[in-house]
């Protein structure tokens, strides 16, 4: 009786949050996998015919669509890294007593909604708006510049829309730094830059990675950024441009779903990899 | 020794303080929060207390009932000045005055694709929509009158429409008996322009090409009306198209350059083009009426030479809403000469109302004897706009009849273009 129960017991209190990834995450999953091997029309019905041929189809077709969403993906966090980084430095070493109200300052753009602030920036970055309207009108840049709908533009909007998914964790990691290895480090002669980045940065890493995971994996399937501040432009279709135009326009179901199959099966490579490279030891600190 | 105060964040050091208080304080807190609780319960029963203290509405529940319309932004009068009465929108206000049935009115329809699988779920299980009229295109209200959709109007409820509306807007292909549909609006697709920007003026599709304009031109993303003034610009009518056809048009919009077109827009090519973000870009006619009233007074529309692609937008009642007869009301009214006129005079359109180019001209004659010579002559700009002339009627063309497959393919020729 007693074996039983013991047995039970681990189960039973891995209900609660099993049944919710399975209801959540699981169910809906598989559901969207059935999905990409169906065949049809959005009028006559879809039907499951195990339409395997779907995959090489659409990763053929829209490789080069993967490759540009990579790369926006990780300038974009590359940049948010080296603008974040410094930030959360600042407010976890020398932040003192202003340190909660510097991190609600970088968390309250988020109280706005992620596609007004997109728009915004659409109107402030436009050709003859307030920043470039300016700049022309003093002759600094030529008539005919402009920055919207160009691939450095999504980039920028990216950077911006997901800038505190990195200064976060990289706070979290830093303040928990203590303080006197760096002491003990100039002690034994380090200068202020060996110290920090021997000491310091590397302490910290797993902020860097956990802060680049949580900016990668949104950046590469965003949709938003492209169509408002990309407004459309071919050089800056991304992945989840596709799969949003095939879910919504073409009412192309088997293959918007196929599609975010091999974009979840992708970034889940690239994560894997990344996290052996960096070392998974150092992600527990 | 380590010391593990100092290996906490300030956060865990917070959470740790508060669970180390006394127990006495938590049961404040309960009190607390129960006593605030009954003070929000009843703030929230208020309302529903009152009102089933009010005395009931005035007039038979089945005339109460409100109307709901989905329709496409910039398609109504608007008066901005005015504070709503019951709405800001004067024409609906003349309705709701004439009828005592109130109307709830919605821009939210942006899109035909969009729309139709937003509410195909619903339709297909007989639910309703929420809606009690709808404004879609006319592929749209051929698909769905196919799939049973839509009611069939009843036009003995019609007869503004039977004495009122022209030949132009009767028995198009997508619903030659008008069974479930009358004409709304229409228009013509072709290219607006700014001519200070342009430096030239515009006639033909092969402007839009033009290594001149690159990055400040605006294509559309809608693929029947981009692939319908390409295949003109080919010599080909798209109502005959084949696969083929779509194919050279697909590869000449993809000769260009990948940023000579600054991007393919939805309705926000309005702003852009407004802004002067674009020089010249695919345009619907009465969105540059609009602009050269409203926005940009320098824009101008020209139907392309090879042609410019027409539509129009039906007012269509939906299955699954009860309250057809005010629908029909609604209908019946948009057909009256002067609630066509009052709409005309701000969305600029073409009207399927006989007579109102010359309501138009008549309003303006009135205002010029009154003085107001800007109102005056924004009318007589505006008259002959609202009606196509026999010119354009010979120079533009409809849409093909997609079947799903075909659609199919040529939505997969177009995401091409669009950059995938």
């Amino acid at each position: 009786m007693r074996s039983l129960r013991r047995g039970l017991t681990p189960l039973l209190l891995l209900l609660p949050g099993g049944s919710w990834l399975i209801a959540f995450f699981a169910v809906p999953m598989a559901f969207m996998l059935l999905l990409s091997l169906q065949q049809g029309t959005f009028d006559t019905g879809y039907h499951l015919t195990w339409n395997f041929g779907i995959y090489p189809q659409v990763i053929g077709k829209y490789w080069a669509l993967f490759l540009r969403s990579a790369s926006f993906a990780l300038m974009a966090t590359a940049l948010t890294l080296a603008i974040g980084y410094p930030v959360a430095y600042t407010i976890a070493f020398h932040g003192g007593r202003l340190k909660n109200a510097l991190l609600l300052v970088v968390v309250l753009p988020f109280f706005v909604s992620f596609v007004i602030r997109t728009l915004n920036w659409r109107m402030i970055l436009a050709d003859n708006g307030m920043l470039f309207g300016f700049l022309k009108s003093v002759g600094i840049l030529r008539p005919d510049f402009h920055f919207l709908a160009t691939p450095a533009s999504v980039v920028f909007g990216l950077t911006y829309n997901f800038l505190p998914f990195m200064i976060l964790p990289l706070y979290v990691a830093i303040e928990k730094i203590d303080r006197r290895l760096i002491e003990a480090a100039t002690d034994l002669y380090a200068s202020r830059a060996q110290a920090f980045w021997r000491v310091t940065f590397v302490l910290s890493l797993p902020g860097v990675v956990a802060g680049s995971l949580l900016t990668f994996i949104p950046t590469v399937g965003d949709f938003i950024t492209a169509e408002v501040i990309g407004a459309g432009n071919p050089e800056v279709f991304m992945v989840g441009n596709i799969i949003q135009r095939k879910f919504l326009d073409s009412l192309d179901y088997p293959a918007a779903a196929a599609l975010s199959f091999v974009l979840v099966a992708a970034v889940m490579v690239l994560v894997i990899v990344y996290t052996r490279l960096i070392g998974s030891d150092r992600l527990s600190g | 020794m380590t010391d593990e105060r100092q290996d906490q964040t300030e956060v865990e050091r917070a959470i740790s303080r508060f669970f180390a208080e006394e127990p006495q304080s938590r049961r404040a807190f309960l009190r607390r929060t129960g006593r605030g609780g009954v003070y929000v319960l009843g703030a929230l029963s208020l309302p529903a207390i009152l009102a089933a203290c009010a005395p009931g509405s005035p007039g038979a529940s089945a005339a109460a009932a409100k109307l709901r319309w989905l329709n496409w932004p910039a398609y109504i009068d608007i008066d901005e000045a005015m504070t709503p009465n019951p709405t800001k929108y004067p024409s609906i206000n003349a309705f709701i005055q004439q009828t005592g049935i109130s109307v709830e009115y919605n821009e939210g329809l942006l899109d035909n694709a969009e729309f139709l699988a937003q509410y195909t779920p619903d339709l297909r299980a007989g639910n309703s929509t929420g809606w009690d009229v709808m404004s879609p295109g006319g592929w749209v209200v051929e698909r769905m009158a196919r799939l049973g959709f839509l009611q069939e109007l009843d036009h003995s409820q019609l007869p503004n429409w039977t004495a009122n509306c022209a030949d132009y807007a009767k028995g198009i292909w997508f619903d030659p008996d008008n069974k479930y549909s009358v004409w709304w609006q229409g228009g013509i697709t072709g290219i607006g322009y700014s001519p200070e920007l342009t430096g030239r003026e515009i006639t033909s599709f092969e402007d839009l090409l033009d290594p001149a304009f690159a990055g400040r031109v605006g294509g559309f993303s809608d693929m029947r009306d981009m692939f319908g003034l390409t295949l003109l610009s080919l010599g080909v009518h798209p109502a005959d198209a084949t696969v083929a056809d779509v194919q050279r048009a697909q590869q000449k919009l993809l000769s260009v350059p990948k940023d000579h077109f600054r991007g393919f827009y939805g309705n926000e090519y309005y702003d852009a083009l407004a802004a002067g973000d674009l020089a010249i870009s695919v345009a619907w006619s009465g969105d540059v009426s609009q602009m050269a009233l409203y926005d940009r007074p320098t824009v101008k529309f020209v139907v392309p030479q090879e042609g410019g692609m027409r539509w129009n937008d039906n007012l269509v009642i939906p299955k699954g809403t009860t309250n057809t007869v005010n629908a029909h009301k609604l209908l019946n009214y948009w057909y009256d000469p002067a609630a066509a006129t009052t709409l005309s005079e701000y969305i600029g359109y073409f009207t399927p109302v006989k007579g109102v180019d010359d309501r138009i001209r008549a309003d303006a004659a009135t205002a010029r004897a009154g003085g107001d010579t800007a109102t005056a002559d924004t009318y007589d700009v505006l008259a002959p706009t609202v009606v196509p002339t026999a010119d354009q009627l010979t120079n533009i063309f409809p849409d093909k009849q997609l079947s799903e497959a075909e659609e199919a393919q040529w939505n997969s020729l177009f995401e091409t273009v669009l950059g995938a």
